[in-house]
């Protein structure tokens, strides 16, 4: 079956680790780069990002994800044990920022380069963070939700994760373009977890409390893929859903226009750019404080690029990005 | 398997050593062979790591291991840990002290230690589905506290006592030492201890001999709850917030960590140092695979497996001593 | 083999049971009517049967780990037994275009699953707790080495029938429900097997000792539940439309609360599947009727928590009293 990692895992991580050396700064570093769950297909857009960069630019990654998606004590217990096989640079995404900074400060005090991507992780001295801003994704993506709906109409919202940063984030966004919209009445609001099922379960329970829902605002793709499914079952019709992600079962889901928009939040380009950003930063080039990668709304107009699968679309490079 | 015999005598060295577990056979194999992958397996700051990790599981597999003892199960650890955690935080962020709060969360998780063992000592429900009842309240209750968002923002104290050192030992190191010690004098020591082994075994005997068994089962759920909910502070400490969420799943590891230790669900049979080396062995696992970053989804199946074979081994050794017997 | 006749081999659908089925019915009836006062839209078709295929769902799952505690073992791995089957089911309907040889790896997956189980459990002579654990954790583990990150959507509409089509107006998950109802209670009552199974669970010495070979029957029991996880996988991913390897974990402890609450013990040798219909019904009826009650959902597991408590020891009083009456 498709795969993009060898799987003869054992042999080949003991090769891999035999083979890796601390101190290169040439080429060959090795980046260890940590992921929050492997159920979520924009996790595995990023890891092909990562992949596909760190192998032009010639250097090594190790993967690490917790088993349990998003559970914290794995998370904290793989932060513990990295340190341990001394990775040239580390690429961090928090499950829990609060929680895990002081052994992110730690980490960073005992020599390690650490770029911090995809969610925020607080207060600490990253190289940079490359990511995007995501209140700005959940009031664009809100607004063209609100904007399609004329301004008025029932809204429910199926969040994120309650405690990182992208869910709140994203939250603090959707909650600030309905205020600007005085008509849109928001019915309720009540996380997902970024998941599927849950994103199934809690929109056809919604659509049993409510006799009238004009639009759906999700967090996630796959939140916003299970709610579709709700709302077909349920005999609902033109119910507007919008999300946030742009993974190819979305984008999918946007030409055959049961997905009115997607807000892109691509882990691809990413992890492209946060591999790139760190690997010139510890081969001697100065490193931006940060790096926003703007997020475009996709729709039925202009869906084609986000249908390319990871492994044929090109990294772009950071230079893109950053205001010279 | 190695057990203490239903007379309970204290195992002798020679027969410990003339009898290592499955568990412990694995241990030995994993930390031969992660060292020869990677030699910085056995650096101090992962041996560190490995004992500060195992020292949580610990916490609840020790009391777990009691339990299991006396033919029960405690599905609800899990969600304790979360729930006093969040209780302690939620105390600390209202004005509480420090013992303070750790005082309320000793007593609700004694509470509900209490409701399990009348439960399932008094009406002899199975332990198995009240524990899996209370585990659902004790989960709820830490959700609709906290809104289901972890609680963060209470004093340092308590994550500069989870980083601080007893000598060169990590205090939560030192905590499960103590504990493992505290536990094994009382089950093997006291009458008390004799009692709870007997439970396993025949509780009826010992009802008639004119014990309160009934008493005896109760106290050791109590037990069991009061020390998972003060390893909830230790716990929170590692984060520096409260979630409640964080224990959810843990039971079963624990369990898993006594089983593979040697302790069986039948008819009391076990050892307390079981559950250390079981705790080990899973701890070791994951690190291992950490370090030498094996794809994580075939970490999963490394633990089913590991699990497995030890009670093969388990299996043999003990077909194999009956033939040589 | 002969059972000797002083070993008490009825079948248990006389009136300890049906009163306890009978009393959740009631139950349910009386929740259901309460809900329908506080708001009459729950009464409307369309809404019960949607009540009733989310139950559906659950019941599946729970069916097969029904048979295997009444035999008196039990199997938790019957949630990465769907995650397993369902994504690798998936990826032959992708594959082939063909929605039968999903079916088909679906239900072999499964079964081979129940089969390793039965396995373990006989040759092994390892605990069943232990047992299935471990294979919980194998499949889970192999679901996402196999799915290595991704998902695998957009099922066939044919397929996708199984999950969201009607028959009759009715969802045909609640048929096969009915279905698979069906079949285990003619298992359960109507054969020689499923007493054999009671006996089993009740008092395995006695059972060994009148000559009922145990193992086998034990072997089969495995290979029902995990067959019936293989089935619940094809209606789930019908239903999703999509398999992911995250699907199965959250529904372990649901489906064991579902037998649970249906009256099942889970010592063994009592109980039956229609315990577990109407536990699943009505476990999904309060959790409607949360939602309904616009309770926060973060009041769920203390509800179902609850619920559980309330079921076994209501349970008891029963039993109790009755064995007090004489």
């Amino acid at each position: 079956m498709r795969t993009t990692r060898p799987r003869r895992c054992v042999l080949a991580a003991i090769i891999c680790s035999t083979l890796s050396s601390p101190a290169a700064w040439a080429d060959g570093e090795v980046i260890a780069a940590f992921t929050k769950n492997q159920v979520d297909p924009h996790f595995e857009g990023v890891r092909a990002g990562v992949a596909q960069m760190a192998q032009r630019m010639n250097a090594t990654v190790k993967n690490y994800t917790p088993t349990k998606p998003n559970n914290i004590t794995e998370g904290m217990s793989q932060l513990e044990d990295v340190g341990v096989t001394k990775p040239n640079l580390m690429l961090f995404m928090p499950i829990d920022a609060k929680a895990q900074l002081p052994t992110i400060k730690r980490l960073i005090d005992s020599g390690l380069p650490i770029i911090n991507y995809n969610d925020r992780g607080g207060d600490a001295p990253f190289l940079s963070f490359i990511g995007q801003d995501d209140y700005k994704l959940g009031y664009d993506i809100a607004k063209t939700l609100f904007d399609h709906l004329g301004g008025k109409g029932n809204v429910v919202i199926l969040e994120g994760v309650k405690g990182s940063t992208t869910g709140d984030e994203r939250k603090r966004g959707f909650d600030a373009a309905a205020k600007d919209y005085p008509n849109i009445k928001i019915l309720a609001s009540q996380p997902t977890n970024f998941q599927r099922l849950l994103g199934m379960q809690t929109m056809e329970n919604l659509i049993q409390q409510f006799s009238t829902i004009d639009g759906v605002i999700a967090a996630a793709d796959a939140s916003a893929l299970g709610a579709i499914e709700a709302l077909n079952a349920a005999g609902r019709k033109n119910v507007a859903v919008v999300s946030i992600n742009g993974v190819p079962e979305a984008v999918e889901a946007v030409k055959a226009g049961s997905l009115l928009a997607i807000a892109e939040f691509d882990g691809f380009k990413i992890g492209c750019v946060a591999t790139a950003v760190g690997l010139n930063a510890i081969r001697g080039q100065s490193a931006p404080k940060q790096v926003t990668i703007p997020g475009a709304i996709i729709t039925k107009a202009n869906y084609a690029p986000w249908l390319i699968p990871y492994k044929d679309r090109t990294c772009p490079t950071p230079d893109a990005y950053i205001a010279k | 398997m190695i057990a203490p015999t239903q007379s309970q005598q204290r195992p002798g060295a020679g027969q410990l050593f003339s009898a290592i577990p499955g568990a412990g056979i694995l241990l030995i194999l994993m930390l031969a062979l992660f060292t020869i992958a990677n030699p910085r397996f056995v650096s101090q700051t992962n041996l560190v790591n490995v004992g500060l990790q195992a020292s949580l599981l610990l916490m609840i597999a020790l009391p777990m291991t009691l339990i299991i003892l006396t033919e029960g199960l405690d599905l609800s650890a899990g969600a304790l840990l979360g729930l006093s955690g969040v209780i302690v935080a939620e105390a600390l962020l209202a004005g509480w002290s420090v013992f303070a709060a750790c005082a309320m969360a000793f007593a609700i998780s004694t509470a509900f230690g209490a409701l399990n063992g009348v439960l399932i000592a008094y009406l002899t429900l199975p332990a198995f589905v009240v524990t899996l009842g209370t585990m659902g309240l004790m989960q709820g209750i830490a959700l609709v506290m906290t809104n289901g968002d972890p609680v963060g923002g209470f004093t340092p104290a308590i994550e500069t006592f989870y980083r601080s050192q007893l000598w060169i030992f990590p205090m939560p190191i030192v905590v499960a030492v103590a504990l493992y010690a505290a536990l094994w004098l009382l089950l093997y020591r006291t009458r008390l201890g004799n009692y709870v082994i007997a439970i396993g075994g025949n509780k009826d005997a010992l009802r008639l001999a004119g014990i309160r068994a009934n008493l005896v089962h109760l106290a050791v759920y109590v037990l069991g709850s009061a020390i998972v909910g003060l390893s909830a502070v230790l716990l929170i400490g590692r984060t520096n917030s409260a979630h409640p969420t964080v224990g959810i799943g843990m039971e079963f590891e624990a369990i898993a960590a006594v089983v593979l230790g040697g302790t069986s669900f039948e008819k009391g049979q076990g050892w307390l140092f079981g559950a250390v080396l079981g705790a080990l062995a899973i701890t070791v696992l994951r690190n291992g695979l950490n370090i030498l970053s094996v794809d994580s989804s075939l970490q999963v199946v490394c633990i089913g497996i590991l699990l497995i074979l030890a009670l093969l081994i388990d299996r043999a050794r003990k077909h194999y001593s009956r033939q040589a017997a | 083999m002969t059972i000797p006749a002083t070993l008490d081999t009825r079948s248990p659908s006389l009136s300890p049971d049906a009163v306890a089925l009978l009393g959740r019915l009631i139950l349910i009836v009386l929740i259901a009517g309460a809900l329908t006062a506080v708001d009459p839209g729950f009464a409307s078709v369309s809404n019960l049967l949607n009540m009733l295929r989310q139950a559906s769902l659950l019941f599946l799952v729970a069916s097969g780990l029904t048979l295997v505690i009444i035999g008196g073992g039990l199997d938790l791995s019957v949630g990465s037994n769907l995650t397993l089957s369902a994504c690798l089911a998936a990826a032959a309907i992708k594959t082939t275009g063909n929605p039968w040889y999903g079916v088909a790896v679906a239900v072999t997956s499964g079964t081979l699953i129940g089969f390793t189980n039965g396995l373990m459990i006989n040759r092994l002579r390892l605990p069943p707790f232990l047992a299935t654990f471990g294979m919980l954790w194998v499949a889970q583990g192999a679901a996402y080495w196999f799915m290595a990150g991704q998902t695998i959507y957009g099922m066939p509409m044919s397929f996708r029938y199984f999950g969201t089509g009607f028959f009759l107006g009715v969802p045909l998950p609640i048929w096969i429900t009915l279905v698979v109802c069906v079949v285990c209670s003619i298992i359960l009552h109507r054969t020689t097997f499923g007493r054999e199974a009671y006996f089993m669970g009740a008092n395995q010495t006695a059972a060994l000792l009148s000559g009922i070979a145990v193992e086998r029957r034990r072997l089969l029991l495995y290979v029902l539940s995990g067959l019936t996880a293989g089935i619940a996988a094809l209606v789930y991913l019908a239903r999703l439309n999509a398999a992911e390897p995250g699907i199965g974990e959250p529904l372990l402890l649901p489906a064991i609360a579902a037998v649970l609450v249906g009256g099942t013990s889970l010592f063994g040798g009592s109980g039956n599947i229609v315990g577990t219909v109407l536990g699943a019904i009505l476990l999904t009826i309060i959790v409607n009727g949360l939602n309904l009650l616009n309770v926060a959902a973060t009041w769920h597991p203390f509800v179902n928590g609850a619920v559980v408590l309330i079921a076994i020891l209501a349970d008891f009083i029963v039993s109790r009293r009755r064995s007090e009456s004489g």
